[in-house]
């Protein structure tokens, strides 16, 4: 069954009240929410290549209204933020449904760049125009010396417009209160952005979290690597842990506070 | 419930990026950038993302405001236009056109700076014209 008639049976049988897919307008693929009210809409569902954080459009709306009933198409990536957001209490499963669709579809790519999907090939499109994105970790990491690697990361870190974007469009970021907005940490209103402060707060808030999604890296003006970097925060999660983020609905590790802290403070000179 | 994304250039300054507005219930409630358009390519400066918030803004004028005895009044457009026609004759009359100059802004489109200039020299007859980017 196409996806526009299972996105229709979904809203007529009530299942979902809203669903969120995507819509051709202007010349533009963009995010829409179809309704039961304008089923008629639903012959324009489509999916696109450009990928916009329908779980956190998702949130927004729950937020709203916690009973509504939520559909929306999804790509595995879509699945692994959905599993986290349900860990963190921001979405309740009951309410979601999703109708799975092909990854990252495009005239351009055989695959994805992510690193859930093995394995790890890079498509002909990336192949003749742009760099192999699963070469980038050997490229910045095995074949440099530690001064090297530093330097690197603080030429891309330096890059920095401060623009917020890797947070803002991060479907895995929904703290009301931000830490990249807490004045003892990063300083309101400076630029350039304090380096490298600004983006390890940010890489450590992703790991446990980050579930390789790259919308980070796509919004990101100053073509810094993100995605590289929360790879590599999340390596050290896995290491320790063993869990990777959005494979199921198991809690992170850094969800468990536990009810007494039992440690002793010990002097720093002992 | 009622969600739409509609796409929309963004009003800070001239470059002219794509926006994206996440509109529910009528309430622009998110700003994202347009993956598609081709200025910006789904990136977006730091004023871009957060374009939503002027534009919920209680401090944001929804009608024009005539001073009165040293006060605003919230007035009707043609009421504005009329006061401030009647304002810029007055000077003018007075003391001629020179004596009145135009700032145009970066938050209107080419075809309203075009306007504005034009406006200027034929309609005020000054030459007196600048552009906030050159501020």
């Amino acid at each position: 069954m196409d996806i526009i008639n299972e996105a229709r049976q979904l809203l007529v049988q009530e299942k979902v009240d809203i669903f969120l897919g995507y819509r051709e307008l202007d010349g533009h693929l963009i995010p829409h929410g179809y309704t039961r009210d304008n089923l008629d809409e639903l012959e324009g569902l489509c999916v696109s290549q450009n990928r916009y954080p329908l779980e956190k459009t998702a949130t927004h709306l729950a937020k709203k209204d916690p009973d509504l009933k939520i559909g929306l198409v999804a790509r595995d990536c879509n699945q692994r933020t959905l599993n986290v957001l349900y860990t963190w209490n921001q979405l309740d499963p009951e309410h979601i449904k999703t109708i799975g669709v092909n990854c990252c579809p495009s005239p351009f790519k055989d695959h994805g760049d992510c690193t859930y999907l093995a394995p790890k090939t890079t498509g002909e499109y990336k192949k003749e125009h742009g760099i192999d994105f699963n070469a980038a970790p050997d490229l910045l990491l095995d074949s440099m010396t530690n001064p090297e690697r530093f330097s690197r990361w603080m030429y891309e870190f330096n890059k920095c417009l401060k623009c917020y974007g890797c947070r803002n469009i991060c479907p895995v970021c929904f703290c009301r209160e931000c830490s990249l907005e807490h004045e003892g940490l990063i300083e309101p209103g400076a630029l350039p952005a304090e380096v490298p402060i600004f983006h390890l707060v940010r890489a450590t808030h992703m790991a446990g979290r980050c579930i390789d999604c790259g919308l980070c890296e796509d919004a990101c003006p100053a073509h810094i690597p993100l995605r590289l970097l929360y790879r590599e925060a999340n390596e050290i999660v896995s290491g320790i842990f063993d869990f990777q983020p959005g494979m199921g609905v198991e809690k992170s590790p850094f969800s468990i506070i536990g009810d007494k802290i039992e440690a002793e403070l010990k002097p720093l000179d002992a | 419930m009622d969600c739409k994304f509609i796409p929309s250039v963004c009003s800070y300054c001239g470059t002219g990026c794509g926006v994206l507005f996440e509109v529910i219930d009528g309430k622009i409630e998110s700003t994202l950038p347009l993956k598609s358009h081709p200025v910006n390519q789904g990136k977006l400066c730091i004023k871009g993302w957060n374009l939503h918030e002027y534009i919920n803004s209680y401090m944001r004028l929804n009608s024009p405001l005539i001073k009165e005895e040293g006060k605003f009044k919230k007035a009707t457009w043609d009421e504005a236009i009329t006061a401030t026609a009647a304002g810029l004759g007055r000077v003018k009359e007075k003391y001629g056109p020179d004596a009145i100059g135009v700032l145009v802004s970066a938050k209107i489109t080419n075809e309203e700076n075009y306007l504005a200039q034009k406006f200027t020299r034929a309609a005020i007859g000054t030459n007196n014209v600048d552009h906030c980017a050159r501020l």
